[in-house]
């Protein structure tokens, strides 16, 4: 051996002995948090922007809200319709603008009633103060008035008829904590423990690495069966899923499909996959114009023809890239933007209506359409000015979309039509598919909510740009007369099954006419370490979602494993105490070995 | 491995041939230097700010609907954002706007945080400055030491080996390594157990006091190491190749002649001198150090302001983009200027006559 390799065994042998000592110890306390409480960590994606909640918007945060507040109303477990939650019962009356509430007797986590004055003062401040308005201020577009009658009886009157009001996304907050706050906007309620009426309080938070909360006692349906529920934060879903694993963490919702694959094979880790509140669709220019009728863009002129963008739909085989693109773990979509997850409100294409996988009847289509093959095997425009080729707008650096371009690409060229993609950084690729119209086919998807009322919206006329070009959030630059008065008429409709009936109308449109083709419906996927999580119920019971669906069930429904009484009093110090003591011994240990060389080499330079 | 000339850095340490010269009132020039050093500095900060304003203007695509791109909101609503945001405002009125606040140090509103981005930028400095300090001091020690060694010992095994290491790693994406030593140190991998945290700098119910100390400095072993392993090669090769100038120079020789040990040598005459220049190349090169961090920081969920850039971008918070790169801007600015005359005071060569 070579006295190099020598010293690099040396070194190496330097560092295994000094790593040794902690493998044993800290198996046994690192994985351990405090002995003798039942604790669940959940890790997130995502930090808390605000603990606010007339401010927060990012799913982690309002999670949370959900479990330190309660709503007036919360889905239900089963059905996902609309149940008591803070408000036991409610009427409407007989011209359907006035709401009457009865608010449930029970006590803020410091003692307090919870009144209808608390909800009344909630609402109010959202409608008046527009620094309140940032993260609830649709939901409350509508309302005229909002009084509480009693402390018990809440009043909300509206302008028009809103069949959404039993799904407002807002907590109700403390007033007689926050209406001491001064600056709603900048106000980041960061005082714990925090004053709540959910099933948790949160405790502690500490910004951009974690928020604790605790079971709460006094809660009206009883205490949730495990003492503390932390969310920690990882920046990188590797090092999540390395957490997973190991045990720092006990559960992971919301994971992209190579991470929930990753998890495989590990006999203590669930793999959680289940239908998902998700929808990805193509968006084809159907003739881009402002909200004021101007047209924009530039657009392929042949996709203006409701027939060619059926045509597209033919070639798109969605069970292959289901297998091929989301490795199986999405469902094909036998319908339009929202996914079966939402059973009542979910429309599925059957008999004539449905657009099959069959390039021969595209071919015929567009054959009998006038749109004549060439030479290349491209067809034409009927008037013969123009190829049918067009562009494929994409994420940049998204290996799923890379995938999917070349598989719509391959389809497309057997029905005559050339298809070139177009990689867009996101801020680029907003811009081009929703206010300048600079797209031929984009791809792109949406999360629905249990109340759906939102992604319809993004396809009416008023979405689409104003005239100055801004965006005003449309999906597709979709303008169908029929699917507006379907859309008013369903913002109206308080009967649940009325409503459900015209939403599924304005699918079928969707669907028939073609600005957006759903794909597939992503399925919702997750991990939990089942020797941590002895229990956990998901929303809908059947088959739902763990985290980041609405409410507070599978949070609620928690039962954990009590930690066992250990040698160390915490944990992490334990951890910490013997991972320094590993370093130290390394450093020493390195810091020896160096010495001896020194002394070599001094040795050397003596000859 | 190829001579490591390519990735010396193209401002050596000459500091222009003006102030070589050396005129006799030593302390009236270094004050004349200093003076000049820093308007230029002032003047770079300047640019920065006009950089900043109008580079992340470029950006394409309009922030409110950027910003609200998963979230319905009515047209309405998104003029009420335009208008929180300044953006309905003539682009100039915008600039001037944005000027006159960064003089009085405010930096705007994060739009996705909703608090002013100064206040954002202070809470996250800490771990920045903790982390980046950390890991310089540890790659200037190892980077200059090993350089040493490897200059002493060149055309040699220890040459070849140690400088071929540290541009191996020099070249490792960051985000690679961090990834791989989080899975192999923080989760174990056979033999070897995982004993480092997968995340951030401090876990639920940290302990208090002195043990504190102890829990932070565990979770900033492995950061710390990423930095390292991909930043110390440029301290290594720029005190190698400075330590080679020397050996060549009479004085070494004569050293040797007056019968001196080899180690002594090194020590006490080639190695002070080779110092010079590379301690104001300490100084120049922490761009790359800063650059180093963002990344690291993302892979280690580190609460820092590299992070927080990071999170800008996905975001995107213009507000907070623009605060961020500022400030990282002009900590390089800084840092440089120092350099400068550091390089100014320290060599003996210059000024004094």
């Amino acid at each position: 051996m070579t006295r190099l390799g020598a010293r690099l065994a040396a070194l190496g042998l330097a560092l295994s002995l000094a790593a040794l000592p902690a493998t044993s110890a800290q198996a046994q306390v690192l994985r351990e948090p405090a002995e003798g409480k039942r604790i669940v960590r959940l890790g997130a994606i995502q930090a808390i922007d605000s603990m606010n909640p007339f401010l927060a918007v990012r799913v982690v945060s309002t999670s949370v809200h959900r479990w330190m507040y309660a709503y007036l109303t919360t889905p239900d477990s089963k059905t996902l319709a609309p149940s008591p939650d803070l408000a036991e019962s409610w009427e409407t009356s007989a011209d359907k603008l006035t709401w009457t509430f009865k608010i449930r007797d029970t006590k803020w986590s410091d003692g307090a009633p919870v009144t209808a004055h608390d909800a009344a003062w909630t609402l109010n401040k959202i409608m008046t103060d527009d620094g309140a308005k940032t993260a609830n201020g649709p939901a409350v577009e509508n309302f005229a008035s909002v009084t509480a009658s009693d402390d018990r009886t809440l009043v909300i009157t509206t302008r028009k008829p809103q069949a959404s009001m039993l799904e407002l996304p807002i907590p109700i907050m403390p007033r007689h904590v926050w209406e001491k706050v001064g600056d709603i906007a900048g106000f980041e309620a960061e005082q714990y423990p925090a004053v709540g009426n959910g099933p948790y309080i949160a405790v502690e938070h500490k910004k951009n690495a974690y928020v604790k909360l605790k079971a709460n006692p006094g809660y009206w349906r009883g205490a949730p069966k495990i003492d503390e529920l932390h969310v920690i934060f990882y920046e990188n879903p590797e090092a999540a899923n390395v957490g997973l694993k190991k045990g720092d963490i006990d559960w992971i919702g919301r994971l992209a499909g190579p991470h929930f694959e990753a998890l495989a094979g590990d006999p203590d880790i669930v793999q959680w996959n289940t239908q998902g509140r998700r929808a990805s669709y193509l968006q084809l220019n159907p003739g881009a114009a402002t909200a004021d009728g101007e047209e924009i863009g530039d657009g392929h002129p042949a996709l203006k023809d409701p027939k060619v963008r059926q045509a597209i739909h033919h070639a798109i085989d969605k069970q292959a890239l289901v297998e091929q693109v989301q490795n199986g773990l999405a469902v094909p979509a036998d319908g339009s933007i929202v996914p079966p997850m939402y059973k009542d409100f979910f429309w599925q294409a059957e008999g004539d209506v449905r657009v099959a996988f069959d390039p021969a009847r595209a071919n015929e289509i567009l054959d009998d359409a006038g749109y004549r093959k060439g030479a290349d095997g491209i067809r034409t425009m009927p008037d013969g000015n123009r190829k049918l080729e067009m562009r494929f707008s994409i994420h940049t650096e998204d290996p799923v979309e890379d995938k999917l371009a070349q598989f719509l690409t391959g389809w497309l060229k057997d029905i005559g039509i050339g298809l070139t993609t177009r990689k867009l950084d996101s801020n680029k690729f907003t811009e081009e598919t929703g206010s300048t119209a600079l797209y031929d086919i984009a791809i792109s998807g949406w999360s629905v909510n249990p109340d759906p009322e939102e992604v319809f919206a993004t396809h009416l006329c008023s979405r689409r740009p104003t005239a100055a070009g801004e965006g005003g959030g449309t999906e597709s630059f979709y303008c169908d007369e029929e699917y507006e008065r379907l859309y008013q008429a369903q913002l109206v409709e308080l009967d649940r099954a009325k409503r459900a009936e015209l939403i599924r109308r304005m699918q079928q449109k969707l669907y028939t006419d073609a600005p957006v083709i759903a794909l597939y419906y992503p399925n919702n996927l997750e991990g939990y370490r089942s020797d941590r999580i002895t229990s956990i119920t998901p929303i809908p019971e059947d088959k739902g979602i763990l985290y980041g669906g609405s409410g507070y069930w599978p949070v609620y429904s928690l039962q954990a494993v009590a930690t066992p009484a250990g040698p160390a009093a915490g944990g992490s110090s334990a951890g910490a105490v013997i991972g320094i003591v590993a370093g130290a011994v390394v450093v020493l240990g390195a810091g020896g070995y160096l010495l001896a060389r020194r002394r070599r080499a001094a040795a050397d330079d003596r000859e | 491995m190829a001579a490591p000339t390519e990735i010396e850095p193209a401002a050596g340490p000459a500091a222009g041939p003006g102030e070589r010269g050396g005129p006799p009132g030593a302390r009236r020039g270094l004050l004349r230097y200093a003076l000049a050093k820093l308007g230029g500095a002032l003047l770079s900060v300047g640019m920065v700010v006009v950089a900043t304003f109008f580079l992340f203007r470029l950006i394409p695509g309009d922030p409110a609907v950027a910003y609200t791109r998963d979230v319905p909101l009515t047209p309405d609503q998104l003029d009420l954002l335009r208008r929180q945001m300044g953006l309905d405002r003539p682009l100039p009125e915008q600039f001037l706007d944005f000027v006159l606040r960064a003089l009085r140090g405010d930096l705007g509103t994060s739009y996705e945080y909703r608090r002013p981005v100064a206040e954002l930028i202070g809470e996250r400095l800490g771990p920045t400055l903790l982390l980046v300090g950390t890991g310089l001091v540890v790659a200037v020690t190892l980077g200059l030491w090993q350089g040493t060694r490897a200059a002493w010992n060149h055309g040699g095994r220890l040459d070849r080996f140690s400088t071929g290491i540290s541009l191996t790693l020099w070249s490792v994406p960051t985000f690679w390594l961090g990834l791989l030593l989080l899975m192999v140190f923080a989760a174990g991998v056979g033999p070897v157990p995982g004993i480092f945290p997968t995340r951030g700098m401090e876990d639920v119910d940290a302990p208090d006091g002195p043990l504190y100390l102890l829990h932070v400095a565990h979770h900033l072993v492995l950061p710390c190491v990423t930095l390292v392993a991909v930043v110390y090669a440029q301290y290594l090769v720029v005190m190698r190749s400075s330590l080679l100038d020397e050996i060549g120079q009479d004085y070494v020789t004569t050293a040797r002649a007056k019968g001196l040990r080899d180690a002594e040598v090194r020590r006490r005459h080639a190695v002070p001198n080779a110092l010079l220049p590379t301690v104001t190349l300490v100084f120049l090169h922490i761009g790359l150090v800063v650059q180093g961090a963002v990344t690291t920081e993302t892979v280690y969920s580190w609460p820092g302001l590299g992070l927080l850039f990071y999170e800008a971008i996905k975001g995107p918070d213009f507000a907070v983009m623009q605060g961020t790169f500022m400030v990282l801007c002009v900590a390089v600015i800084v840092m440089n200027t120092l350099a400068d005359v550091l390089y100014h005071v320290l060599d003996p060569r210059v000024g004094s006559a």
